[in-house]
């Protein structure tokens, strides 16, 4: 059946797919273990008869087993011949239901995954489904299914295996979570963006869930579907039931939750694990006069990564394409990228991320480079180290095809311009990969000046796209932004374009923000306000850096802009001698600043906890009081806090850090005697040998010291013999030990009775994650759970010796 | 004996709350400022940055069941009467291991004297995602068990429980090649870098 007649059938009625292959399969005698598609062909009548049971279910397309039929599946069961073992299925589910259903071939899995997340090559998934694709197309089948995916670039890599063998008709649907992603965190909506762009018939999800669950995700991508949606979950969630996991929902209770489905824009149905022929005959019955909700949307303006999408939908501000992943005029950067080092442009893009950046820019041109190798490593690292979606700038089309095609979203392309021959080549590749595009208004070297030429290069490159069967909400135009000191007429030229193209053309506009204010001081300030200018104008984007998203009002910028500020004089003038904005005024405290200085502490202010204590510091104030009636008050006050849980552990580090900090800080005003504070005691501290944490031993450091403690830290890994020998020299009070594990902790008691050897008069104290009271009562130790328990007991065994 | 499944980069989203509450943070008791929670959340996705996770998984037929002892193929024997009372009817077991990476590790080191506020966040962090980890692999692996009409058990073990020795840790060590994932192990039984778990799990059959 054709593409066509499939699309009709799908605006007439619902479409029934097929129930579980697998869980029926072993029903009718398929033992554990076995290999489903060849089980099948030494049982040709079981799985034949199970195609007919759904076929007298009411399934319009029945699904071939060839789920796992890829050669890397093969493999571990040594079957060689994958073409003609797909071809054999498909002719097997022919035989059952004729042409009363379609026979859709199926692809799921190669069971592993694509680099950077596993060992495979993007193009070689490419070539192992295509070697399926042959067998199913021999086979004859109606059309494809590309099924359980996890990761979108498998299935990016199934489905363009198909396209590029076959026009059938293709579904693609992803397995998600209970969360919502599927394993390798693939969000629904992104997955749908990237893959009916690409070129999917039909988008949706099977499997993990029940119906239940399934519905949260149709009703998250409904609104941005172009393509009928499919649902194929399964009976329910597994439960144990005498320790075998069971599937309950019952086919009454299925075709009930999948109306729900159907009701929120479910085109095609069926069922995956534990369903039946039953179910789908439930669904046959529950769905019989059910209206299918068809997709009003011909074309959705979005970019996608594997982890997130952005939609161009009204937003208030311009989108902020971070603009700073380029090495254009930066040498460092250039001379890393020639060695292969990308550490630049991961920070970059993370940078730009949390700058809040919404989509990255990424030119990686460098003379004297692969620039194809740079643009496909770039592109696998920052599929991992950001989320964004990424813009592919290149002036190269080779390198376009390439990264487009590996880029495992739905990218931008920077730039199309005029050219012919590179304008019809860009834009079948921005049909192919699915990708949206940036219209530059050029054509040959010669830059256009006036709004006139600009607006006829727009209109040419519009009709070509069309022509290619993409869309306006395919495409941006990007408004050529030049320097004032190339014209002062270019940005209102700039700002014409993007007047126009919103406002009469009705299209998506775009504007690289920084060039307009090359030369001239106060560059950012220009930015911002040529920012606001354009934004007036109806720009959708701008390629700038994320921190000039704000829009700034400045009418001498403004007049510059416009071209009312001839030669840019005024503009210099003015600007040349302000220096950068000095920093906000801090807010004058009201309160005290020894109050200030407790409160530090109290909120774990590290940064300011010194100037505070200078501020504190007075004729009146001496550095004594202050230590003793707020800073340490302030630190007896964090630990009960945390005893009764109203701070967690790292505010009572915090607060302990700001304290040590401020205590060394007056250590030069503090009386001699007491510069080294009134001693409570001794501590000893050691991680045991062995034992390589001592996190936990460092916390209750930090917290004895500023409790008035002496601490000697021993580190971590250290053995009996070179703790007594630091005890012997020390004399402490206390030795604390701590151990994480259980083959450690028994170092434990070796030290203190080796203590007790030597005659040792300290008392010992211990912790750790395996460590208990029972077992520190056992080895003659005191117990302390955490650092303030620690203090605790430390203050404990020192009043016993007589310390303060 | 199957072969060894690595997953060389896993992808997984930050549990913020299970951090939060490894650390101490109680629901409707723990004050919290605005400033504190920005440094907090700052640290988290600082680490999650330096976070380089890592797995790998196989699975073994149970050969031979003693009252303290599972045999495996592969000539592996766990003695512990922990699992076999905890997989009585499983006929195979998986055994899996993560690694965070070493990057966060040094990082936390380089926090302990000086900032240990970043460190400890960053050590919850990592602790709380090397977990999530194996969850990961764990569901990795019931989608290729549903298709052999399996899936796992929901208990999952770890040397060190009970009389589950850590001694076992050497076995899981050159069972899953960890070194392959760049981690090594100690005469204590310990995974160098410190954030580096293994665990096994049970197969069973669907009914």
């Amino acid at each position: 059946m054709s593409k066509l007649k499939i699309r009709e059938l799908l605006k007439k009625r619902i479409v029934l797919l097929d129930g579980a292959t697998g869980t029926e399969l072993y029903k009718r005698g398929m033992p554990a273990g076995a290999c489903p598609e060849s089980w099948c062909l030494e049982n040709p009548g079981i799985i034949k008869s199970l195609h007919a049971d759904y076929l007298a279910s009411g399934s319009d397309i029945v699904y071939a087993c060839t789920f796992t039929a890829n050669r890397k599946k093969l493999s571990y069961y040594k079957i060689k011949d994958v073409i003609s073992l797909n071809q054999r299925l498909v002719l097997l589910a022919r035989q059952a239901v004729g042409n009363k259903a379609l026979v859709a071939g199926d692809i799921a899995g190669t069971g592993e995954f694509i680099k950077p997340f596993g060992n495979l090559d993007f193009e070689q998934a490419v070539d192992i489904y295509k070697e399926q694709v042959k067998g199913l197309l021999l086979g004859g089948v109606d059309l494809f299914v590309i099924e359980t995916m996890i990761d979108i670039q498998e299935a990016r890599a199934a489905l363009i295996a198909v396209k590029e063998l076959s026009d059938k008709f293709t579904i693609v649907t992803m397995t998600y979570e209970k969360a919502g992603r599927t394993l390798n965190g693939n969000d629904p909506l992104s997955a749908l963006t990237t893959l009916q762009s690409l070129g999917a018939d039909a988008v949706g999800a099977n499997c993990s869930t029940g119906p239940e669950d399934m519905c949260k995700i149709i009703s998250k991508i409904k609104p941005y579907a172009t393509v009928p949606l499919v649902a194929k979950p399964n009976a329910g969630m597994p439960e144990l039931v005498n320790n075998k996991a069971v599937f309950n929902l019952k086919p009454a209770e299925f075709a009930l939750a999948a109306k729900r489905l159907v009701s929120l824009g479910v085109n095609l149905i069926g069922g995956c694990c534990g369903t039946t022929p039953e179910h789908i005959a439930g669904l046959k019955r529950k769905l019989l006069t059910v209206k299918p909700l068809v997709s009003k949307i011909k074309a959705v303006s979005a970019l996608s990564s594997a982890r997130r999408t952005f939609v161009f939908a009204g937003q208030k501000n311009p989108l902020i394409i971070g603009e700073k992943i380029n090495p254009t005029g930066k040498k460092d950067f250039q001379r890393e990228l020639a060695k292969g080092d990308f550490s630049s442009a991961i920070r970059l893009a993370k940078e730009q991320e949390s700058q809040g950046a919404e989509v990255l820019d990424l030119n990686l041109g460098v003379g004297g480079t692969d620039e194809k190798k740079l643009m496909l490593s770039a592109l696998s690292l920052l599929s991992v180290s950001t989320s964004l979606p990424l813009v592919i700038d290149s002036a190269n089309p080779e390198v376009i095809e390439e990264a487009l095609r590996f880029y495992p979203g739905r990218a931008l392309i920077n730039s199309i311009s005029g050219e012919k021959k590179r304008l019809k080549k860009l834009l079948n590749l921005a049909k192919k990969y699915g990708a949206m595009f940036i219209i530059l208004p050029i054509t040959g070297k010669k830059i256009p000046e006036t709004f006139k030429e600009r607006k006829k290069i727009i209109e040419m490159i519009y009709k070509e796209a069309v022509k290619a069967g993409l869309t306006k909400d395919d495409f941006l135009v990007d408004g050529l932004v030049m320097p004032l000191s190339w014209s002062s007429k270019a940005a209102s030229t700039t700002l014409e374009v993007i007047g126009w193209c919103s406002k009469q053309l009705k299209v998506k506009t775009v504007a690289g923000l920084s060039n307009v204010s090359f030369g001239l001081p106060q560059r950012r300030l220009v930015n911002r306000v040529f920012l606001k200018m354009a934004k007036a104008c109806g720009l959708t984007a701008a390629i700038a850096d994320p921190q000039d998203k704000q829009p700034l009002n400045n009418r001498l910028a403004e007049n510059l802009l416009l071209g009312k500020d001839k030669d840019s004089r005024k503009f210099i003038a003015v600007y040349s001698r302000i220096k950068p904005l000095a920093k906000e005024k801090v807010r004058k405290e009201v309160s005290e600043p020894r109050v200030q200085v407790y409160q530090a502490i109290i909120e774990g202010n590290r940064s300011q906890v010194n100037s505070l204590i200078d501020k504190a510091l007075s004729p009146k104030l001496k550095a004594q009081e202050l230590l003793e009636k707020n800073m340490i008050p302030a630190m007896v006050a964090v630990g009960e806090l945390f005893q009764v849980r109203q701070y967690f552990l790292p505010q009572l580090i915090a607060s302990a850090e700001t304290m040590q900090r401020g205590v060394f800080h007056l250590q030069p005003y503090l009386k001699k005697k007491t510069a080294g504070r009134s001693k409570k005691g001794v501590v000893l501290l050691a991680t045991v040998k062995g034992d390589i944490h001592d996190i936990g031993k460092n916390i209750v450091a930090l917290v004895l010291k500023n409790y008035g403690f002496e601490v000697i830290d021993l580190g971590k890994d250290i053995s009996a013999e070179k703790i007594i020998a630091k005890a012997k020299f020390h004399s402490p009070d206390i030795v604390g030990l701590s151990a994480l594990m259980t083959t450690t902790m028994v170092q434990m008691p070796l030290v203190i009775l080796a203590a007790k050897k030597e005659g040792l008069g300290c008392k010992f104290m211990v912790g750790g994650a395996v460590v208990n009271k029972t077992y520190a009562d056992s080895i003659g130790a005191e117990y302390a759970k955490d650092s303030i328990a620690a203090v605790k007991v430390a203050e404990k065994i020192g009043r016993r010796r007589g310390r303060p | 004996m199957d072969k060894l499944h690595f997953f060389d980069q896993i992808n997984i989203e930050i549990p913020f709350e299970t951090i939060y509450s490894r650390l101490g943070y109680r629901q409707g008791i723990t004050r919290l400022t605005g400033r504190q929670k920005e440094e907090i959340d700052s640290y988290i996705n600082e680490a999650a940055r330096l976070l380089r996770l890592k797995g790998v998984g196989r699975r073994a037929e149970i050969i031979g069941r003693k009252p303290k002892a599972l045999e495996l193929s592969g000539g592996v024997i766990f003695e512990s009467s922990l699992l076999v009372s905890v997989f009585p009817n499983v006929s195979e077991l998986l055994l899996i291991g993560a690694t965070s990476g070493s990057g966060i590790i040094t990082a936390i080191e380089n926090c302990q004297k000086q900032d240990l506020t970043r460190g400890v966040v960053f050590d919850a962090v990592a602790s709380e995602t090397v977990d999530l980890c194996l969850d990961w692999i764990c569901d990795y692996f019931n989608r290729l068990l549903k298709r052999e009409n399996k899936q796992l058990t929901a208990k999952r073990i770890s040397c060190g429980y009970s009389d589950f020795q850590l001694e076992n840790q050497k076995i899981f060590y050159e069972f899953l090649e960890l070194a392959k994932l760049d981690v090594s192990l100690n005469d204590e039984c310990m995974l160098k870098p410190e954030k580096s778990v293994t665990a096994v799990v049970g197969v069973m059959e669907v009914k």
